[in-house]
């Protein structure tokens, strides 16, 4: 047995929980019928495989067991919230009242001693949902520590605090197998890079956001870091550095094929729009292409959204002025129905590819 | 290859806190060491105390550095020139801009709308150092072009008519004169540029003339077909203009704090000495407060 990570292990137990579900009905409708001997050696390989993981990676063994893991892990996520907002408030209550060395050490004490607690919890949480917790406490009190001593001491904001953020949080995200707190520092780097490339092109970094393509260059980065960076040990992870690098990079083009004034390109703001609009579909349509080549749902998902959303504001910039309003909503409808046959279409295409392999 | 363990992340962890924690005080420690590069004595007219917006989650206290630009017209200067609002100094031109790395002739001579348009549209803001005065020439010249403007308003004004809105506008006037003399800022931005010893071999003293960093803008007006345009830079902002109160000088303002509603004008007489470092970074060295 070889099952490197949580999310495979629980994809497994889920597999064997479909599968003796089909095996009743198949011996139900008498299609199959296995002999004692045979239900007695697969049930005990089952049943050693679930005990293996559940020792292992605390999975969800039925439904009863998954539908209560979804509770605990929204009430970490929300308990995360709550806990972080009250250590922001709880310095922000009392730190007047104290020298500067003590504010220096408060923060640097939070930072440390909450750190150290995640870690300490982690040796003896199996489910993993109180590690999560206090990671993100963690991250929280983090950010709070820096950007509290540039307060204290009237530090010039810097796009460098981004840095040592993205960082604390890729190391929590990854030794305790946190998503949000992945995307916390996928945002930092997709923040601070921009705001790199805004200040080569000699623009004080605070106003990064206003040049969209700024963002452009990471966001090919990101899309294909899984490709180079293995995740055998994170397969969850991945689809996160896609969805965000293809974020990073329609999103930016979404805003300049409506508002051109906002590229470096030194063109007419009319021919800047027309320009992203073509590039937004291409673009859209290369990350469905590629979704479905590859299997990665993810992708498709990002692409099929941002395509429509092109599609719906071209629509809205042509028509919306011009037409009734039901006939608008109509051609809406129509666009969605047909949108569904050609991937219906795709879908059968993808199927019979697979079979005729 | 040895696995990732929970040490590896406890001492990956702990030094990233540990270092980042090192770089950012080291930075303040090279910021606060030796001579202050300038020391100005700011009193509650160039330092506001928060406008009744604190909220009692937040024990922490910090002062607005209320700097102004001086307006080229007094009409302008006697309107809108507000401490921390930005604005268009006459001494902010083509030339001083392209010495700020800022191109504007097309700006400026071009009789190109559209292309004006977009250009304008696609410049942001630059970081410069920008040189502060207190008390100085600048300020000087301001009181005496709004002394001057109030003057020939009000002979304007006084012949026309005597209703009672022409009696609100004297009155008004009088006041905005007033509190131009005993309560506005007196920190102007007069200079800016991008080398730091040359500024300072212009503006030597140290306790007049504070140099920080702040951003600039281009900014055009005026009308280009009829070769009336005018390009001149736009000051945005101060990089820091906040200045956190230490606990140590907090007892005098702390019954000010507590009372919502209380104007900068109104708020009991201060002087507060400000340093400003090597990076050019404000903090507070010294506060007395007057008993009110």
């Amino acid at each position: 047995m070889n099952l490197p990570s949580r999310t495979s292990a629980q994809q497994r137990a889920d597999d064997i929980w479909v599968f003796r579900q089909e095996l009743a009905r198949l011996e139900t409708a008498g299609v199959l019928t296995l002999s004692e001997a045979q239900q007695q050696a697969v049930a005990a390989h089952h049943d050693g495989l679930l005990t293996g993981f559940t020792r292992s990676f605390d999975i969800d063994r039925d439904v009863r067991a998954k539908q209560l893991s979804w509770g605990m892990r929204i009430a970490s996520f929300l308990g995360a919230l709550a806990l972080a907002a009250s250590v922001f408030f709880l310095f922000y209550q009392f730190w007047g009242r104290f020298p500067e060395t003590a504010q220096v050490a408060i923060l640097i004490g939070a930072s440390l001693g909450v750190f150290v607690t995640t870690v300490w919890i982690q040796g003896r949480d199996a489910t993993g949902y109180f590690t999560k917790l206090a990671a993100m406490v963690a991250f929280v009190c983090f950010v709070l520590n820096v950007s509290m001593l540039g307060q204290i001491f009237n530090i010039t904001p810097a796009d460098k605090a981004l840095l040592p953020w993205a960082a604390f949080a890729l190391l929590l995200a990854y030794a305790c197998d946190l998503r949000l707190l992945l995307a916390a520092g996928i945002l930092c780097i997709i923040a601070f890079t921009a705001a790199r490339a805004g200040t080569w092109s000699g623009m004080y970094w605070i106003h990064f956001g206003e040049r969209p393509e700024n963002f452009i260059p990471v966001s090919f980065a990101l899309f294909f870091l899984p490709q180079v960076l293995r995740h055998r040990q994170r397969d969850d992870f991945p689809p996160i550095y896609r969805v965000f690098g293809l974020i990073s990079l329609l999103l930016p083009v979404l805003i300049l094929s409506n508002w051109g004034h906002g590229s470096y390109l030194p063109w007419e703001a009319s021919v800047v729009e027309g320009f992203y609009q073509v590039c937004g579909f291409a673009l859209s349509a290369a990350a469905i292409w590629l979704g479905l080549r590859r299997h990665w749902t993810e992708t498709v998902n990002t692409g099929v959204t941002f395509f429509v959303i092109f599609l719906y504001t071209k629509f809205f910039d042509w028509w919306w002025q011009v037409m009734p309003k039901y006939l608008f909503f109509l051609i809406l409808g129509l666009t969605a129905v047909l949108f569904l046959l050609v991937m219906k279409r795709l879908r059968q295409a993808g199927r019979q590819h697979e079979e005729a392999a | 290859m040895q696995a990732w363990s929970r040490k590896h992340t406890l001492i990956t962890g702990v030094a990233l806190i540990l270092l980042t924690n090192a770089v950012a005080l080291l930075g303040v420690a090279w910021n606060r060491s030796g001579d202050p590069e300038s020391m100005l004595k700011l009193t509650q007219r160039e330092l506001h105390q928060p406008n009744g917006d604190m909220s009692h989650d937040n024990s922490g206290m910090a002062l607005k550095l209320a700097w102004r630009v001086a307006a080229a017209d007094p009409e302008s200067a006697i309107n809108w020139s507000y401490a921390g609002a930005g604005g268009t100094p006459e001494w902010l031109d083509e030339a001083k801009m392209a010495s700020l790395g800022f191109d504007l002739t097309e700006t400026a001579h071009s009789k190109d709308i559209e292309g004006i348009e977009r250009r304008r549209y696609r410049e942001l803001s630059k970081e410069v150092l920008l040189v502060l005065e207190l008390a100085g020439p600048a300020y000087e010249q301001f009181l005496e072009s709004t002394r001057r403007y109030a003057v020939e308003a009000e002979a304007k004004i006084a012949t026309n008519a005597e209703s009672e809105a022409v009696m609100r506008q004297l009155k008004d006037l009088r006041e905005r004169v007033t509190r131009e003399d005993l309560e506005n800022s007196r920190l102007f931005v007069v200079d800016a540029g991008l080398d730091m010893a040359v500024l300072r071999k212009n503006f030597p003293d140290r306790s007049r003339y504070a140099i920080v960093r702040g951003q600039v803008l281009p900014w055009s007006f005026g009308d280009n077909e009829k070769g009336k345009n005018k390009a001149r830079g736009y000051i945005e902002g101060l990089s820091v203009d906040s200045i956190n109160v230490p606990s140590d000088y907090r007892a005098g303002f702390e019954q000010e704090h507590r009372q919502p509603g209380i104007t900068p004008s109104k708020s009991s007489p201060f002087e507060a000495t400000v340093a400003f470092g090597q990076r050019l970074e404000p903090w507070i060295i010294d506060v007395s407060v007057a008993p009110k």
